[in-house]
């Protein structure tokens, strides 16, 4: 009863963010347009490293492109589904209106996020695809299913590790109101994820790997589609993001509790 | 049902002195006022009853709202609304209120209000048929036909707000605390929000709380007001009995011309403007004034009211601020 609940009020509102892009058609194409134009702009850089040699921190040019395929997708998941229901949050709750979404009856941070979707971010996602496809021509192979079914587990992993981030990044917002920066910066950083983070040294390379695991979101999930990655690293990969899906869920009560107590 | 014993909600505060000096030395150590926004209230409201809540800005109005609302979190005392603790937000308790601000919105700005009550009657899990039940009343009620499928944004003032009371009802709920829902709109939606409110009330037995700048909303519509001032309860019972206790004087009002020694003696002169002259009268020498001015040649369109109640609410707030109660608390009736 209650999945059925919050299946149908996903539907709801998918279907609400839906209508509103269609009030916009002119953005649907613009927006489509950037980010084709933006995906192509990022192997750039990729083509121009890989011109005179064959291989950058121990990748190769077409694991390096699965890689840049993985971001792509991710990228698109993370501003499709995820970032514009963040950013409607923190609005709400400068403009005091998000006291209406406390007066629902079902939970706060399920509705908050589901609030907002950008139905035309598929198209990221569709051309990360393409150039996954595209890298495994060029190594003149296909991923096993085996292969394929751990990359999508890694996949729903790494979804579960942004939106925890971006989550806590909501969360900070009852307190400092004023996030826009923080979830720049955050934007920032995940734009290292186009990379593989064998690419990164010393201290970055601990900081991408566990405390904003960038790994996590593209580096791994190729390897497990490469089929490069061993089952502990896997299974860690999936602890960490329960452990970081746990966190964000604290936070996220701690600073309910925080608003309803404090706010006026 | 409502109750309330002893609420009290207090806000820590950073208190910071004007000038830079000061706003540097507030980052190393912060010193911290304590603002008692609701300081120890008490009230009962029944099912059905429709209940006034007044006072100045910043009495602590709102506040008590959305504690009432389970928004906010009691510092001390006990509330019970539709038998449950509100700070629980429990479900079952959620389906049974609302709160409406009417400096608030919850209509999405860019879809038509049918949008938004599609995504609320899916929140609250209301039935198909039921739904359509209730939207069918409430178009008829709120005459929202031509609203429903424009884009919100192109919706005039008063249009919207009646969107938002349909969002906010779609539930039917049977507790309504309504804040400032006639706001900023003009005289003839005023009146139009405010009969839906009464016809909503009477139809669902709901309990109505209103928070209104507006003392004709008021008037029209609560039998009994609760006012609070400074976080405070200074009056709680009948709105004739408060106006009666305040300002127990009526007001004669009249066209036409008087010699201003013969008003000194009529009573209190309250206001002149172009023909009309409004008299204060106290009631028991009403029969032998009106009998007066009807001998009067020239004098004709005479009209006997109550002091306005935003005259009464004047005088009670600065009466409280000489005297700590000025007006004895009544109770529940």
């Amino acid at each position: 009863m209650r999945f059925g609940y919050y299946l149908r009020l996903l539907a709801v509102s998918m279907r609400t963010s839906l209508l509103t892009a269609m009030q916009y058609r002119a953005d649907f194409i613009i927006e489509g347009f950037m980010s084709l134009a933006w995906t192509a702009l990022a192997l750039f850089p990729l083509l121009v490293l890989y011109g005179d040699r064959t291989t950058v921190a121990g990748w190769g040019f077409a694991p390096a492109l699965v890689v840049m395929g993985l971001f792509t997708i991710m990228r698109g998941v993370l501003e499709g589904a995820i970032n514009p229901s963040l950013i409607a949050v923190v609005e709400r709750i400068r403009t005091g209106s998000f006291d209406y979404t406390l007066l629902k009856p079902a939970d706060a941070q399920f509705l908050v996020s589901t609030a907002r979707f950008a139905p035309w971010r598929i198209i990221d996602v569709l051309a990360g695809v393409a150039i996954v496809v595209y890298a495994f021509r060029e190594l003149g192979r296909a991923p096993g299913p085996a292969e394929l079914g751990a990359a999508l587990v890694l996949c729903a992993a790494a979804v579960a590790v942004m939106y925890s981030l971006w989550i806590l990044i909501v969360a900070a917002a009852f307190w400092v109101v004023r996030m826009d920066n923080l979830s720049f910066l955050l934007g920032a950083v995940f734009d290292a994820a186009r990379w593989p983070i064998h690419v990164f040294r010393g201290v970055w390379r601990i900081i991408f790997t566990f405390v904003v695991p960038l790994a996590l979101m593209t580096s791994y999930p190729a390897m497990a589609l490469l089929g490069d990655l061993s089952v502990p690293t896997a299974a860690a990969c999936l602890g960490g993001a329960a452990v970081f899906f746990v966190i964000a869920r604290t936070v996220w009560s701690l600073a309910i509790r925080s608003y309803t107590s404090a706010s006026s | 049902m409502i109750e309330v014993r002893d609420l009290k909600k207090h806000f820590k505060v950073h208190k910071r002195p004007p000038g830079l000096a000061a706003a540097l030395r507030s980052v190393v150590r912060r010193t911290y006022d304590t603002v008692k926004a609701v300081d120890g209230v008490s009230f009962r409201i029944e099912r059905g009853e429709r209940v006034g809540f007044l006072g100045p800005n910043g009495a602590g109005k709102t506040t008590t709202l959305k504690v009432l609302a389970g928004l906010l979190h009691p510092t001390a005392g006990e509330v019970t609304v539709a038998a449950h603790r509100p700070q629980k937000r429990a479900a079952a308790f959620l389906r049974q209120i609302t709160l409406v601000m009417g400096q608030k919105q919850q209509l999405i700005w860019d879809l038509p209000p049918a949008d938004t009550w599609t995504l609320n009657g899916a929140v609250f899990g209301v039935a198909a048929a039921e739904y359509a039940k209730t939207l069918a009343e409430l178009t008829e009620l709120l005459d929202l036909k031509e609203l429903a499928q424009k884009p919100t944004r192109q919706l005039s003032l008063g249009e919207r707000m009646k969107c938002e009371l349909a969002a906010a009802l779609l539930h039917r709920p049977t507790t309504l605390f309504l804040d400032e829902p006639t706001i900023g709109l003009d005289v003839a939606m005023q009146v139009t929000i405010r009969e839906f409110i009464r016809e909503y009330n009477q139809r669902h037995d709901a309990t109505v709380m209103l928070t209104s700048h507006y003392m004709d909303d008021v008037v029209a519509l609560c039998p009994r007001v609760i006012v609070i001032d400074g976080g405070r309860l200074i009056h709680d019972g009948d709105l004739r009995a408060l106006v009666k206790a305040m300002m127990p004087d009526k007001r004669v009002s009249f066209s036409g011309a008087v010699a201003a020694e013969v008003l000194d003696r009529l009573g209190r002169l309250v206001s002149r403007d172009g023909a009309r002259t409004t008299l204060e009268v106290a009631e028991h020498r009403l029969r032998e004034v009106i009998g007066h001015l009807l001998g009067v040649d020239g004098i004709g369109d005479l009209a006997i009211e109550d002091p306005p109640l935003e005259d009464v609410m004047r005088k009670l707030f600065k009466d409280k601020t000489a005297a700590p109660t000025p007006v004895e608390s009544q109770g529940a009736t």
